[in-house]
């Protein structure tokens, strides 16, 4: 069953938008540059504007069929929206703000509870300030529990980083996919910053001049051409999902594992104390300009991670290059065109991967 | 020599009549101001600088201007007051309806004005907010908007009542200078200024009149101040 199917059709001026949506079910992200459509696309979602033509069905519902005549206006809709800029209502506490959907929704018919979700977002110690006395990581949550509140069939966020600084955001983002696991609500981010993107899926919409260019999993995305345009600009990079094995407290290292691969592939990470626990999983980024290509193993040498691996993609554009390794998962590296000749790469060849512990980043 | 603070009978029932008129006034304004106001602020439509201009020909209308339209409208003999009369036997002109129609008329504009300008104020973002959380149009505006324009609602309120109390030339014309039926203060005062040896009457009477403005104005600002502390 698909969480939303769409295709919408809106012009303004001398913009016009005409997007075809689907997705299932986890967190589904939507990424384009400024102006390619996103604010506009979710105000259709929701119903802050109409369309000109198209339809939307939320889960199995048609909310809007431009050829049947149906528009259900945005309080029937069940989406949550959380606003970039959170939309806190200034008169009541946050409280009263959590609680505003609360008379909307028929008795027993609530499907998140007031006090799992306040322990969850940890807004215990927020609920009688009113929202001036909040940080914006605060407001963001506040408004992240609000919509929850309301029991929304899906989440749909507008550039839920854009309002907070780089700390912040990295608070931010466990909130969200606890959020997404826990209550099984299918959300739709959206966002110009790739990184933050990726930190929380990998499944994504790819929006220009009002259409999608694509749309699956980043790194098929990567591999067709026209899409890396859109992407570089906006910081490529690697994210992938680890579990945390082992503290290495001699060395002052974490080890890290991935599951996902066919064999089990062990990196490690510079030792953050207080970052983790043992079992837990986390989103570890990598630029793929941190990532140096070898024809063999280095056993001399300070880099600690060194995986092998075969080259699936050679892209190359303009006078960027990059190849894409497969060591068990996907890996993006940025290399020059003087070392793609020289160490002749091409796709099939086996390479080793090298990255300093230093240079992984953790999101989780 | 009279006592001179010791009230008549006439000034008494000229104070309560003007507290009595223009309490109605403010009353029965508000609503329709509220309602008014978020349909300026909010809307466009085709016409509307038209009903902006209607809406506001009191301001600058010469109130008797004001009070002889009514009469035109609403007398006995009038467009719609001979039908009101005739049909239903209702008789407006001359009473202390019409006292509190006339101060209704001169005190809308107001009304509407301070209260459209705060619900301008307020970003329809908050709105549209509500609506995503299952608010209706109408639901959105009681519980967002309309806490939030407070200080503009109650001083449009407040605005009314001393418009009323102040309003002479449209009771006096479609009211007429009935003791104990539509003598309110000004009007009283009027009596007493062009009769002989009733200044001490004059100054009571003027004095009341300050009170109650003094009182109502600096009853809003404090209602304003504690609102705008809490938001």
């Amino acid at each position: 069953m698909h969480a939303l199917s769409a295709h919408l059709k809106r012009s303004k001026g001398d913009f016009s938008l005409d997007i075809e949506v689907d997705f299932i079910q986890g967190i589904t992200g939507i990424f384009g540059p400024s102006g390619a459509g996103k604010t506009t696309l979710m105000h259709l979602l929701v119903g802050l504007e109409k369309p000109d033509e198209g339809f939307l069905k939320i889960e199995e519902t048609t909310m809007v069929d431009t050829f049947k005549n149906i528009y259900e206006p945005a309080r029937n809709r069940k989406v949550g929206y959380v606003f970039q800029e959170g939309r806190l209502f200034p008169h009541m506490n946050v409280r009263k703000n959590l609680l505003f959907a609360a008379k909307y929704i028929p008795n027993g018919k609530q499907v998140i509870e007031f006090t799992e979700l306040v322990n969850l977002l940890e807004l215990n110690n927020l609920l009688e300030k009113r929202p001036k006395q909040l940080s914006g990581g605060e407001k963001q949550r506040v408004a992240i529990g609000r919509a929850l509140l309301s029991s929304p069939k899906l989440l749909l966020m507008d550039e839920p980083f854009s309002s907070l600084d780089v700390k912040l955001r990295r608070q931010i983002i466990p909130y969200l996919i606890k959020i997404n696991r826990k209550f099984n609500i299918p959300m739709l981010v959206v966002s110009h910053d790739l990184p933050d993107l990726l930190s929380l899926t990998r499944e994504l919409f790819l929006l220009k001049n009002g259409r999608v260019l694509g749309h699956g999993n980043y790194l098929d995305l990567i591999e067709q051409e026209n899409m890396l345009d859109v992407m570089r600009g906006a910081g490529l990079m690697n994210v992938i999902q680890f579990k945390v094995e082992a503290h290495d407290k001699k060395n002052g290292l974490t080890i890290l594992s991935n599951k996902d691969a066919s064999e089990e592939i062990r990196i490690e990470r510079e030792m953050v104390l207080d970052c983790c626990q043992i079992g837990d999983e986390m989103n570890v980024s990598l630029r793929p300009e941190d990532i140096a290509l070898t024809l063999e193993e280095i056993p001399n040498i300070s880099i600690r991670n060194q995986l092998p691996g075969t080259i699936v993609k050679v892209i190359q554009k303009e006078n960027r290059n990059y190849c894409l390794v497969d060591v068990g998962f996907k890996l993006l590296i940025s290399i020059t065109h003087a070392s793609l000749l020289k160490m002749e790469l091409s796709e099939g060849k086996k390479v080793w991967c090298l990255f300093k512990s230093m240079a992984l980043q953790t999101n989780t | 020599m009279e006592h001179w603070f010791v009230f008549s009978e006439t000034e008494m029932s000229a104070i309560g009549l003007s507290f009595k008129v223009a309490l109605w006034c403010a009353v029965l304004v508000l609503p329709i101001a509220v309602l008014m106001g978020w349909w300026l602020a909010r809307k466009t439509f085709r016409g509307k600088s038209l009903i902006e201009g209607f809406i506001n020909l009191p301001l600058v209308l010469p109130p008797v201007a004001t009070g002889f339209i009514l009469l035109l409208l609403l007398g006995t003999k009038g467009l719609i007051g001979h039908w009101l009369n005739e049909l239903l036997g209702i008789r407006i002109a001359f009473t202390y309806y019409a006292a509190v129609i006339a101060s209704m008329i001169v005190s809308f504009p107001l009304a509407v004005r301070a209260i459209r300008l705060s619900i301008e104020m307020v970003d329809p973002g908050f709105e549209e907010a509500a609506k995503t959380l299952g608010a209706s149009t109408f639901q959105s505006f009681v519980r967002v908007t309309l806490p939030l324009a407070l200080p503009g609602i109650i001083s449009g309120f407040v605005l009314s009542f001393a418009r009323s109390l102040g309003e002479f030339g449209a009771t006096i014309i479609f009211a007429g200078n009935i003791s104990g039926e539509t003598q309110t203060i000004p009007l009283a005062l009027f009596n007493q200024i062009q009769m002989p040896g009733m200044e001490s009457s004059a100054f009571r009477l003027l004095l009341v009149a300050v009170l109650f403005s003094f009182l109502a104005m600096a009853f809003s600002e404090y209602l304003v101040k504690k609102l705008h502390k809490r938001n």
